[in-house]
């Protein structure tokens, strides 16, 4: 057979030739073609050499380090065969106004072909504030849709079969309740809970006092409840349409939103992983059936080759540190699902059309970093809500470059690249040290307290602003061809009659239930909310089920546990 | 000439938490030599104005992210002057995701600047420093 010399990376003589180009090649040209700035940097800050060589692979083992796919270390994917054998699931972040408004467009994705709907929430429902509490004005149906109890939920999922339509839920400060929702919504309809044909659960608090500030209780106590969701779907469900229920994924999206970089993405991301999955196992939950459902959901930003690498290094590391740390050697827990929201915070509100390019390219960046669940922003979203064609646009662009882009044809092809590696690398190697940093200060409720994340997270946002504005990093419409006149753009627009509907509608339900039933489960709930300050491994979800099948109010219910446990004090440091 | 420190009250009111604007907007400030005070996420209007008169700030500046900053201006500005805390002494900007169409309804509030996402932190430093000047300017020639 007439075989090509393997290319075999000779080191010495590289780093020989490589001088040689350095000053007979690469100097010469430099003299006529200056650099256009003093230094490259990724968007994270990381400095970028101009040229990446095999000898930045100088200790880099293929088998130890990179690997197969669906194999440890997970560096080029969690699954063997990657989009080969890939199926998206149509899904929907959506909700807005009054359960017709939103009840009107969930219907019109489902028609339209979403087999997932993930339910946005306004904020006075995500921090367990009914519709008609006073600190909700000017709120209800804003960010998302009013489920301030049971018959919201009804009139919100009317005409959508849950059996043939999953069902997802942003909620992190009320797992609980949420899970709780979902349950009595399908035994209204008569339906097995667990014939729910998907459940998914965002159920993650720790995100909620790093980036987003939806938070409730005190990060220990928030913790435990999320775990209660976890627990009860892992005993309830057990061996029924578990696998296809999510109770909890990880978020690093809004840390890096607000300002965060990548590799602190990885390391916080891991921080709050194993602090869910001690929390779980405290429960004497198996840790496979624990892992194995929970997946990071990353943000993926614009730099295409920091992202790539930053999924590669989070896969790497998440493998090494479980079983290093949880003594497990078992695939499906090794192997980190990823999926992504891309990019929140770098989309810009001048020329909003230009995010389109914005939004493809880190879609592009969550295919090669191997994401296997990818929502992209709507083009708009930097100005308003987004509108349902905007919607629709953020959607498919996945499925263009999906199909029209080659991007399917094989796993993990930045692999090899000596940039992306050595990237990859140092991503790891910095990520430990954040993870480290959590641990060294007590962990993430303590890092939390001391405004940790708060004053890390403004660290990067400035450096970033700055490099804007002294022109060291160049953005369109920002600070290379600043906008002129915009083009007048269809924004959405919230019915302000929503509102006022909503909190009527909330008015009148507590007139026409059983106010006694109802008196009688926030009693219970307060029972068992006292049993679990005492032992935190007591369950809230049997009386919130209870609560919320009478009719009791989102607001009713969390006052029974604010009195309880407290509420979380946000720390400020400026 | 008033040689005072400008002091400014940065607040987020209402449920929504993304503090990262409003944060930037406050090391900006304090960087440019003004005395900043961050009030945190889920303030009330009452707690703001309380605020506000408490500290005799010379700016008042609103971050918004979810939508609801057109009730929460409105009620701002009624009990401003409900509260005696007139917009020909202080100062009063608004920042955040506001759509096109709002800002000018802010502005015909009274509302002195609107900030929108990609805003030059020094176009916010020059805006709201020539807008107190302008305030402290007629409030001295009118007393």
């Amino acid at each position: 057979m007439n075989r090509r010399p393997a290319v075999v990376a000779d080191t010495t003589s590289i780093d020989e030739a490589m001088k040689r180009w350095e000053e007979t090649v690469r100097a010469p040209s430099l003299a006529v073609r200056p650099e256009t700035r003093d230094e490259f940097k990724t968007l994270s800050g990381q400095t970028v050499k101009p040229l990446y060589t095999p000898l930045d692979l100088d200790g880099i083992d293929y088998l130890r380090d990179i690997g197969f796919p669906g194999q440890f270390p997970f560096t080029r994917g969690r699954t063997p065969n990657g989009y080969r054998s890939f199926k998206w699931p149509h899904d929907f972040y959506s909700g807005y106004g009054s359960g017709e408004s939103a009840n009107q467009r969930y219907r019109e994705l489902v028609k339209h072909g979403a087999t997932v709907i993930t339910l946005a929430l306004d904020l006075p429902t995500q921090i367990g504030l009914d519709s008609t509490d006073p600190l909700a004005e000017g709120e209800v149906g804003k960010a998302g849709v009013a489920l301030a109890s049971l018959a919201d939920a009804e009139r919100v999922l009317d005409g959508v079969d849950l059996a043939r339509t999953g069902l997802g839920f942003v909620a992190n400060g009320i797992g609980p309740y949420a899970l709780a929702i979902a349950l009595a919504v399908a035994e209204k309809r008569g339906l097995d809970p667990a014939d729910l044909r998907h459940f998914r659960i965002q159920n993650d608090p720790l995100k909620e006092y790093t980036g987003r500030n939806t938070h409730i209780f005190p990060v220990p106590m928030a913790v435990e409840m999320a775990t209660d969701v976890v627990e009860y779907i892992n005993r309830n469900f057990k061996d029924k349409w578990l696998w296809q229920w999510v109770p909890q994924y990880v978020c690093s999206t809004q840390m890096r939103w607000g300002g965060m970089n990548a590799a602190q993405e990885v390391g916080f991301m891991l921080a709050h992983f194993f602090n869910y999955v001690d929390s779980a196992l405290a429960r004497g939950l198996p840790i496979a059936s624990v892992v194995s459902k929970m997946e990071w959901h990353a943000s993926t930003d614009l730099d295409l080759f920091e992202e790539v690498a930053k999924y590669r290094a989070g896969r790497r590391l998440f493998a090494r540190l479980m079983k290093e740390r949880y003594q497990c050697d078992d695939p499906e827990v090794l192997g980190l699902r990823v999926s992504t929201w891309t990019t929140g915070d770098h989309l810009t509100a001048q020329q909003p059309l230009n995010n389109l390019a914005r939004i493809s390219m880190s879609v592009l960046a969550a295919f090669l970093g191997g994401a296997e669940h990818i929502w992209a922003p709507a083009y708009d979203e930097a100005l308003a809500l987004p509108t349902s064609e905007s919607t629709r646009i953020a959607n498919q662009v996945k499925y263009v470059i999906h199909h029209e882009c080659g991007l399917e044809n094989t796993v993990d092809p930045l692999a090899g690249s000596y940039y992306v590696e050595k990237l990859t690398c140092a991503i790891e190697e910095e990520a430990i040290g954040w993870l480290n940093e959590i641990d060294r200060r007590g962990g993430v409720a303590a890092a939390v307290d001391q405004g940790f994340y708060q004053r890390e997270a403004l660290r990067g946002m400035h450096r970033y602003q700055m490099e804007l504005e002294t022109g060291q990093r160049k953005k369109v419409g920002i600070n290379l061809f600043p906008a002129g006149d915009e083009l007048p753009l269809n924004l959405f627009q919230v019915d302000p009659q929503d509102e006022q509907r909503q909190i009527q509608r909330v008015i009148e339900l507590k007139a026409k239930r059983d106010g006694r039933l109802v008196q009688q489960r926030l009693n219970e709930l307060a029972e068992t909310a006292a049993r679990k300050v005492a032992d935190k491994r007591v369950n809230t979800v049997p009386a919130m089920l209870a609560a919320v099948r009478a009719y009791a109010t989102v607001g009713e219910i969390h006052a029974v546990l604010r009195q309880a446990f407290g509420t979380f004090k946000p720390p400020v440091s400026l | 000439m008033n040689k005072k420190r400008i002091k400014v009250i940065i607040a987020k009111i209402g449920l929504d938490g993304h503090e990262m604007g409003a944060l930037l907007v406050s090391r900006v400030l304090a960087d440019a030599g003004m005395e900043v005070i961050y009030t945190g996420p889920r303030q009330t209007v009452p707690s703001l104005v309380q605020a506000a008169l408490e500290e005799d700030v010379d700016v008042i500046g609103l971050s918004f992210l979810t939508g609801s900053h057109r009730e929460h201006t409105v009620k701002t500005l009624q009990l401003m002057k409900e509260k005696g805390v007139g917009l020909d002494e202080v100062v009063l900007v608004v920042g955040g995701v506001i759509p096109p169409a709002d800002v000018s309804y802010l502005k015909s509030l009274g509302v002195d600047a609107v900030f929108g996402p990609g805003t030059d932190t020094r176009t916010i430093t020059s805006t709201i420093l020539a807008a107190v000047e302008k305030k402290t300017a007629r409030h001295s020639s009118l007393a």
